[in-house]
């Protein structure tokens, strides 16, 4: 009985499984396998001749400062985005949650920014950060801050993505933050409460604040990942400029495949760009494993 | 007392309501763009009211001067098919993941997690080449294909079933039912809100997805909503803002109602998966 | 308008289907062109194409957002056999194009056609330099559909202000810079000029500001930068002087325009195809002019040609018949009027200023002539080959730290010169 039932699950799951793993195996691994075969070619998209050349685009890469400097955009953007997009995202969550009557207002307002089009999107941030003509740029000059142009500084180009990205992704972790404070028990508040734990830092520190642990670890991966993807606004906002200072591993990928048209390195650019996401994805593994052992 | 509680609350309202205008503004300003003529475009945020209500010629552009309508009609095909696909996929994976025994689990839930972290632009290039081979290029299955893959679906239903009772399986199985009947008849009503949670995500990434239609389509009765907006934006002419935003309104519109519609299953779903 | 060839092929479509007597056999051509807003005047030339040409129809592909955007999805249909009939690439992209398409005999040379249709059509029609913007390695690939040179957009309430005269813009490069500089000291909140190669989306302008010394950017062989003459030195320094003179500041391109069109800008330089639309966003402000572009050398300066030229793909016979009576009838004065009337582009036809055609509407469009009274100093737009994107891309870099002052002009250029010069090796 208890063969034929763990046989039947071992079938049932295989079977349920199938299709994932197919898909898996047709849309991220072959076409993976692809760019490890291109990656030692001379291949240009479009050109007849095919040649060998071993690592040396993988050479190539250690001596590109186009893209060194990318990685430490991309680093220094991953950087700037998580503190924000954690803790605002917690902060806004926290406050929306006290909310009764105007609690789905605010849902709606924060989260808007996630159904944005980007495409229109960049059109209007070119102008509210336009350093003359812009309400941002007037706001800043009100405050005294004195002409600052927040798109075309090189100095402060990327830190003006990363408000764009956290823009963007704030509403997003509301909601999975919210989703969390919903799920604690009342019954714990009650029980800090006669410990003494009555006001809010109190209580947010005793019961709020460990019981999140694990959806803060979540947001934190995703928030990370999807920082690390950082790509669309650079297309369309800054074109990797002023002065490559918005330049990210993913746009420098876009520009030498899609751009370029040297396949071949972009291929040996994105073996290493996988690289950096194993690591990542091991990361999320092992966090995801400790989460296991909290639920 | 009394004090303490109205202080707070005050506070948290002046919080949330200057945060509340940071994330409108920009819509503030698409939506003031898109009533007013060109000339008046730049003055849209120190002078609210425009010196010509031009939203009705706005709006009448954007809706035919391009092929905004049927991108949208198409947006909405492709999103639904591949939301279809994905559920179909992901929720029998996800419940194998959660609940099963079987050889490959934990090759699968590792590459679940490594598919987290690959961006569509990685693969994209040999899945074009591929789609070229077999003649599928400029097709409603060449905008949908790649996406049918979600590894954040199965990551997501996997947290879910990981919490939904093995008692009631065990029960079920007893009763005669076999796994397929249980996922599809216990199971996926069950995660009814956990889907609702995850068809926004999905319909939201996909309706505004530039980066893939871009590639694939080449006629424009196969365009999708960004593809349709972009005929008000581009380099050469760069200046048809108030097309542009009513455009852009037309677009986000659906999502925004999708959004409302969803909210109450949406949320409770989150939190029935476990994502604590 | 049929020529003797393709009445003889439509003849033969109708003996080859005898099952739909006297209806000849109906193309449908696909095409390709970049610039989705650019469908203002490919709709309606195609529709006039069509009540012209019953027998063809006119199908058009989804607009590429760009012209590198158009350039990519034709490689990549190239490689999978999903090219246009025809498309209409961007001039500084055609060299690059028709190299990697010739040797898979995806592309037609136009010259035999255009014999065909005999040197007095020929010769009534287009300019030999025109025709040449076309070419590439001796053959005629391009047929020039929309060209274009910069021009000089101004706010004459500006200049006036500046105590310039609006009725006679400068024709020297250092008076523009002087004008900016008193437009800027008139107006401190405005910019004199603004020169935008810092954030322009492709080289044009930068070429336009080596050409018009009678620099160039590729020297005769076309192998090799030949921009680190005196014609370099001057350019990139006047470069810097827009900012340190003139009062520019370095912001993006859109915002540059925008930027014009709220007044806050004096003189700006842009393309003639942009006049519609930067003349609706001026809209009542202030009396929107233009000017033609300061040449320096008046022996050999001259100006990179923008636009498009429209490229024959299909290797079907019949579809290259109905192809070529599409891209005669594009080139043609009637449809070359269209395109005209709807940007402010050059028309690429001789005939097409005619009375009949453009005559009027440039006597009521003043400010349409800037583009037409350069048009004789027409160059090509110089192309550096595969590796044209990265090196634009190169050369933008160092042109915006020198007009930033972080490296002195001459360091600057012989900068770009080295890494042009290594990029195009390899």
């Amino acid at each position: 009985m208890r063969r034929t039932r763990q046989t039947s699950e071992a079938r049932a799951g295989a079977g349920f499984a199938l299709p994932a793993f197919l898909l898996i195996l047709v849309l991220l691994l072959a076409p993976l396998a692809a760019l490890l075969a291109l990656s030692v070619t001379d291949y240009r998209l479009g050109a007849l001749t095919v040649r060998l050349v071993g690592l040396d685009h993988y050479a190539a890469l250690f001596g590109d400062e186009v893209f060194q400097r990318s990685l430490r955009n991309t680093f220094l953007y991953v950087a700037l985005v998580l503190p924000g997009a954690v803790f605002g995202g917690l902060g806004v969550a926290l406050l929306v949650h006290a909310r009764t009557r105007t609690r789905g207002f605010y849902e709606v307002a924060y989260f808007l920014p996630v159904t944005a089009t980007l495409v229109a999107m960049a059109t209007v941030w070119q102008f509210m950060l336009h350093p003359s003509l812009g309400p941002v740029s007037a706001l800043l000059a009100w405050l005294g801050f004195g002409q600052v142009d927040l798109l075309n500084d090189p100095s402060l180009a990327l830190g003006t993505l990363a408000l764009i990205g956290l823009w963007q992704v704030i509403g997003f972790n509301m909601v999975l933050f919210l989703a969390g404070l919903s799920a604690i028990p009342r019954e714990l508040y009650e029980a800090a409460a006669l410990d003494g734990a009555r006001f809010g830092p109190d209580r947010f520190l005793r019961v709020t604040w460990p019981m999140l642990g694990p959806t803060t670890m979540f947001v934190t991966i995703t928030s990370t990942i999807t920082a690390f993807k950082v790509f669309d606004t650079v297309v369309v906002l800054t074109r990797g400029g002023p002065l490559g200072s918005t330049e990210t591993l993913l746009y420098v990928l876009y520009l030498e495949g899609f751009q370029y048209f040297r396949t071949g390195y972009a291929a040996a650019m994105t073996v290493v760009l996988l690289v950096f996401l194993v690591l990542l994805s091991i990361l999320q593994a092992r966090v995801i494993e400790r989460k296991v052992h909290y639920a | 007392m009394r004090r303490r509680r109205i202080l707070p609350a005050l506070l948290s309202h002046a919080v949330l309501a200057a945060g509340a205008a940071v994330m409108l503004a920009p819509f503030l300003w698409m939506l003031l763009t898109s009533i007013r003529p060109a000339e008046e475009v730049f003055g849209a945020v120190f002078n609210p009211i425009p010196g010509r209500f031009a939203a009705p010629e706005n709006y009448a552009r954007a809706l035919t001067e391009g092929n905004l309508p049927r991108a949208m009609l198409n947006g909405a095909i492709v999103c639904l098919g591949i939301l279809a696909v994905q559920l179909l996929v992901a929720i029998p994976a996800a419940y194998a993941l959660a609940k099963l025994r079987f050889r490959g689990r934990g090759v699968l839930f590792g590459l679940v997690l490594f598919g987290l972290c690959v961006p569509i632009q990685v693969p994209a290039l040999p899945l074009y080449l591929a789609l070229a081979q077999t003649d599928l290029l400029d097709s409603y299955f060449a905008l949908m294909a790649p996406f049918f893959l979600t590894v954040f679906g199965m990551f997501l239903f996997r947290q879910f079933f990981r919490a939904y009772p093995d008692e009631v399986l065990d029960a079920a199985r007893l009763d005669g039912m076999g796994e397929f009947e249980i996922v599809w008849r216990l199971a996926a009503p069950a995660a009814v809100p956990a889907i609702a949670a995850f068809s926004v995500f999905s319909v939201v990434a996909h309706w505004n997805d530039l980066y893939w239609p871009l590639i694939v389509v080449t006629s424009s009765e196969l365009a999708t909503p960004p593809l349709g907006i972009l005929a008000f934006r581009d380099t050469e002419s760069g200046g048809n803002y108030g097309a542009l935003m009513a455009g852009a309104a037309l677009v986000t519109a659906p999502l925004i109602l999708a959004f409302l519609v969803a909210r109450r299953a949406f949320l409770r779903g989150i939190t029935m998966t476990g994502l604590r | 308008m049929f020529t003797r060839r393709t009445t003889l092929l439509a003849g033969a479509a109708v003996l080859a289907a005898p099952a739909i007597p006297r209806a000849q056999a109906p193309v449908t051509l696909d095409v390709l062109f970049a610039n989705p807003s650019f469908a203002r005047f490919f709709n309606p030339i195609a529709e006039a194409f069509t009540r012209a040409n019953p027998d063809v129809r006119i199908a058009f592909r989804q607009p590429a957002p760009s012209y590198d955007d158009q350039h990519q999805a034709l490689l990549r249909g190239a490689l999978t056999n999903q090219l246009p009939d025809v498309t209409f690439p961007g001039f500084n992209r055609l060299p690059e194009l028709a190299r990697t398409l010739a040797p898979r005999n995806q592309i037609l040379d136009l010259a035999p056609l255009i014999a065909e249709e005999g040197a007095a059509w020929k010769g009534e029609n287009f300019a030999d330099r025109m025709l040449a913007l076309g070419q590439v390695d001796g053959k005629q690939y391009g047929m020039p559909f929309n060209a274009s040179s910069p021009i000089a957009y101004y706010n004459p309430e500006l200049v006036a202000r500046a105590g310039g005269n609006p009725d006679a813009f400068p024709t020297s490069w250092d008076a523009v810079v002087a004008l900016g500089g008193r437009i800027k000291a008139a107006a401190p909140q405005a910019m004199g000029v603004s020169y935008y190669i810092n954030s322009f989306d492709s080289d044009w302008l930068w070429q336009a500001l080596i050409q018009q010394g009678g620099g160039r950017m590729l020297n005769e062989a076309g192998n090799a930068p030949a921009f680190g003459d005196a014609a370099g030195r001057a350019a990139i320094t006047l470069a810097r002087r827009f900012v340190t003179e003139s009062g520019m500041g370095l912001i993006g391109a859109d915002q540059n325009r925008q930027q014009f069109a709220t007044g806050g800008t004096g003189i700006i330089f842009d393309s003639p195809a942009r006049l519609n639309v930067i003349t609706g966003l001026v809209g009542g402000r202030f009396p929107l002019r233009t000017a033609p572009y300061p040449i320096t050398d008046q022996a050999r300066g001259g100006v990179p040609t923008g636009g498009n030229a429209a490229v024959i793909l299909t290797r079907d016979a019949a579809r290259r018949a109905a192809a070529w009576r599409y891209v005669k009838f594009s080139a043609g004065p009637e449809a070359q009027t269209i395109a005209v009337q709807m940007t402010g582009y050059l028309p690429t036809n001789k005939r097409a200023t005619a009375e009949q055609f453009l005559g009027n509407w440039y006597r009521e469009n003043p400010n349409a002539q800037a583009a037409a009274r350069q048009a004789d100093r027409s160059l090509p737009w110089e192309d550096y080959g595969a590796n044209g994107p990265r090196i634009h891309r190169m050369q933008q870099e160092v042109l915006t730290a020198v007009m930033r002052g972080d490296i002195a002009p001459e360091p600057g250029l012989e900068r770009m010169v080295s890494q042009t010069a290594q990029m195009m090796r390899g």
